[in-house]
C-alpha cells in the first residue's frame, strides 16, 4: 500500500526499485563521478559529438523522456567508450588530472600541469584535441597559456 | 656686600697691571691668520640624504600601479576565458547527464503508471497514465508517490 508523500518534505528517499520494462535495450550507466566527467569532458565533446547533437536535437523536438531513449543509449555507449579507451591508453594522466581537479575544487586552472600531460597524451593516442568553442581568434587558448595570470598558490 | 667689595678690589688691581706694562717695552706678536689661510666658512645647509626625491617616488608609485592595472586586465580576459572553459565543460556532458536522467525519469513513470493500472483495473474507462489537460505536449509529473 502506498500513500501520497511530498517529496520536498519527506523523509524517505525517493526509491522506486522497479526495473526498466524489457522491450527497452539495456545499456550499462556510465556511473563516473564528477571529478573524471570533468577531466574527460572536452574528449567527450569531441568524440562524441554526432551522438550529442543528435540527442540535442531529439531533446528539442520533444521534451518527453521517452523520445529519446534510443538516441540516448547511443550517447551513453559513445561516453562509456570513449572512457574504456582513456583508460586503456592514458590511464596514468587521467588519474593524475582527474585526482587533481578533486583536490582542487574543481578548477581546471589549478591543474595545468597534468592536464597538458593528459591533453598530449590522448592527442597522441586517440587523435583528441581540446578546443574551447568561441575562444577568440588568433590568440593561445586558455589552457595552453605558458604564464596565465590565474594560478595555484604552487605552480 | 662682600661680593661687592672684593669685585672692585679685582678690577683696580688689574688697572695696575697694565698701567704697569705699558711703562716697559715688551715682545709682541702679531695674530695672523694660519698657514694656508682661514678654511671657508661653511654657510650651506648639511643635510643627511633623506631618501629618494619626490618625483622619483611618484614615478615609482605611477609605475607599480601601472603595472598592476596592466596584469588587472590580463586576468580579466583570463577570467572570462576560464569561465568559457569551464561552461564548456559542463555543456559537453549536459547529453550524457540527460540521458541517463531520462532513461531513470522513463523508467519511474512505467513503474508509476503500472502502478495506476493495478489500482484502477475495476473502474471502467479509466485510462492510466493520461494527463489531465488536453494539450499533448509534455509535463512532468506534479507529484510523486514515494514507496
Amino acid at each position: 500500500m502506498s500513500s501520497y508523500h511530498d517529496p520536498q518534505t519527506s523523509d524517505r528517499p525517493y526509491k522506486d526499485p522497479t526495473p526498466l520494462s524489457g522491450d527497452v535495450p539495456h545499456v550499462k550507466e556510465l556511473g563516473v563521478t564528477s571529478a573524471p566527467l570533468k577531466s574527460a569532458a572536452f574528449f567527450i565533446g569531441a568524440y562524441c559529438k554526432d551522438y550529442n547533437e543528435d540527442f540535442m536535437l531529439c531533446k528539442n523536438e520533444n521534451r518527453d523522456p521517452e523520445h529519446c531513449l534510443k538516441e540516448g543509449r547511443r550517447v551513453t555507449r559513445c561516453a562509456q567508450d570513449l572512457i574504456t579507451k582513456m583508460r586503456e591508453n592514458c590511464l596514468k594522466d587521467f588519474d593524475k588530472h582527474w585526482n587533481c581537479l578533486e583536490l582542487n575544487n574543481q578548477e581546471y586552472y589549478m591543474c595545468r600541469k597534468p592536464e597538458r600531460a593528459l591533453n598530449k597524451c590522448m592527442f597522441e593516442k586517440l587523435g583528441l584535441v581540446k578546443t574551447i568553442p568561441g575562444a577568440p581568434e588568433g590568440q593561445t587558448p586558455v589552457h595552453e597559456l605558458k604564464n596565465p595570470v590565474y594560478t595555484g598558490v604552487q605552480k | 656686600m662682600e661680593y661687592r667689595q672684593l669685585r672692585l678690589r679685582y678690577t683696580l688691581s688689574g688697572l695696575e697691571g697694565i698701567v704697569a706694562s705699558t711703562s716697559m717695552t715688551v715682545q709682541y706678536r702679531q695674530d695672523m691668520p694660519p698657514a694656508g689661510g682661514f678654511e671657508a666658512v661653511k654657510y650651506k645647509r648639511n643635510l643627511p640624504f633623506r631618501g629618494p626625491s619626490g618625483l622619483v617616488i611618484l614615478g615609482g608609485v605611477t609605475a607599480v600601479c601601472a603595472y598592476g592595472f596592466y596584469r588587472l586586465g590580463k586576468g580579466n580576459l583570463e577570467k572570462r576565458e576560464l569561465e568559457r572553459e569551464k561552461t564548456w565543460s559542463r555543456i559537453h556532458l549536459v547529453p550524457l547527464l540527460l540521458a541517463e536522467g531520462d532513461r531513470d525519469a522513463y523508467r519511474r513513470e512505467q513503474a508509476a503508471i503500472a502502478r495506476e493500472k493495478e489500482i484502477m483495473k475495476d473502474v471502467k474507462g479509466w485510462e492510466a497514465g493520461k494527463s489531465v489537460y488536453n494539450n499533448p505536449k509534455y509535463r512532468p509529473a506534479d507529484s510523486i508517490v514515494v514507496l
